[in-house]
């Protein structure tokens, strides 16, 4: 055994060729779980697969199905993960997940002070700042001053709410539909709404050629 | 008010409220292992062997020296291995014989696969 060989360096970021005492650890939990059979031998390569189709894309197509698809939109207010389930999106956890619909009056902002709990079924893997200590400890007490860092002004008279989420309870933002987009396809709507917009830090893209109407 | 009670008004993973600085826009691309971690974390919550709130209430237990100083992926493995010894699902001489035989795997920088 020519273990000495092998530095125990903690890559803080993604590992060079050397594999970290903690990738060493996850490749050893994994393969005990499989030789044990508590996993089975192909699930965590089948679940990367999944995973890889989880991107904020298929967030953009649900918020942009709910502004074309009123009918749509009630039953995703009313029971998030059911109607997502309808569409074929299995969820990993045992979560609910509530959509929080912004309007004239209401702007929502999510967050996990505790964690890092996610909608990660229809965005993916959070962004790293969603995961860090700044927006995490802020953005419950000072929800406008974080926004005003990613450039969103909201008007005083407009209420922001920013809800917490949990273990059990996770949260999407549905933005609201931009104005100048009547004639827009679902497809070209899709386009316009960003990860950040279904966290509810900023707006959806207003369309180019269009003057942002404020 | 002193630092220890701080620590115990506080778990070491909860943040809201708390002073902090500005928001950081970073981002970075995940690595392999971390992409493997998350899968092995929505696995295992599917098996019903560890769920959401176990594994928050894991990384929570590491305690906040080791929570400040592991990386994101870092706190959720150490975690599951815990919880998988506390559940009787692996021992730690088991763990620690199957890291030494990763390891020897890897004796020089070989990247692993993938």
């Amino acid at each position: 055994m020519s273990s000495h060989a092998q530095a125990h360096t903690s890559a803080p970021d993604a590992g060079g060729a050397m594999p970290s005492y903690y990738e060493i650890m996850e490749t050893a939990v994994r393969e005990l779980l499989v030789e044990k059979k508590v996993i089975g031998a192909g699930e965590i390569r089948q679940m990367l697969e999944v995973m890889d189709t989880r991107t904020p894309a298929l967030g953009s197509k649900i918020v942009a199905r709910a502004w074309v698809d009123p009918e749509f939109r009630a039953r995703l207010l009313a029971n998030g993960r059911a109607t997502l389930e309808e569409l074929g999106i299995d969820f990993f956890e045992d979560t609910q997940l509530i959509v929080l619909e912004n309007t004239d009056r209401v702007h929502n902002l999510i967050v996990c002070t505790l964690c890092s709990c996610y909608p990660r079924e229809i965005l993916g893997l959070p962004p790293d700042w969603y995961k860090m200590r700044p927006y995490r400890a802020r953005a419950v007490k000072e929800p406008r001053a974080v926004l005003a860092e990613f450039g969103t002004v909201i008007p005083d008279n407009v209420e922001i709410r920013v809800s917490d989420s949990t273990a059990m309870i996770r949260y999407l933002v549905l933005p609201q539909r931009p104005p100048g987009t009547e004639n827009f396809t679902e497809e070209q709507l899709a386009s316009l709404v960003t990860r950040d917009a279904m966290i509810g830090v900023v707006k959806p893209n207003i369309p180019a050629a269009k003057e942002k109407s404020q | 008010m002193n630092q220890t009670e701080d620590l115990i008004k506080h778990l070491s993973t909860e943040l809201g409220g708390l002073e902090a600085g500005p928001i950081q826009g970073v981002e970075h691309d995940y690595a392999p292992w971390e992409k493997r971690c998350h899968a092995l974390a929505n696995v295992l919550d599917i098996h019903k062997i560890v769920n959401t709130e176990e594994k928050r209430r894991g990384i929570a237990s590491l305690g906040s020296e080791l929570v400040g100083k592991l990386t994101y992926y870092e706190r959720w493995i150490v975690s599951f291995a815990n919880i998988l010894f506390q559940k009787q699902i692996l021992t730690p001489e088991e763990l620690a014989r199957k890291m030494r035989e990763v390891e020897a795997r890897h004796p020089t920088a070989a990247a692993s696969g993938a």
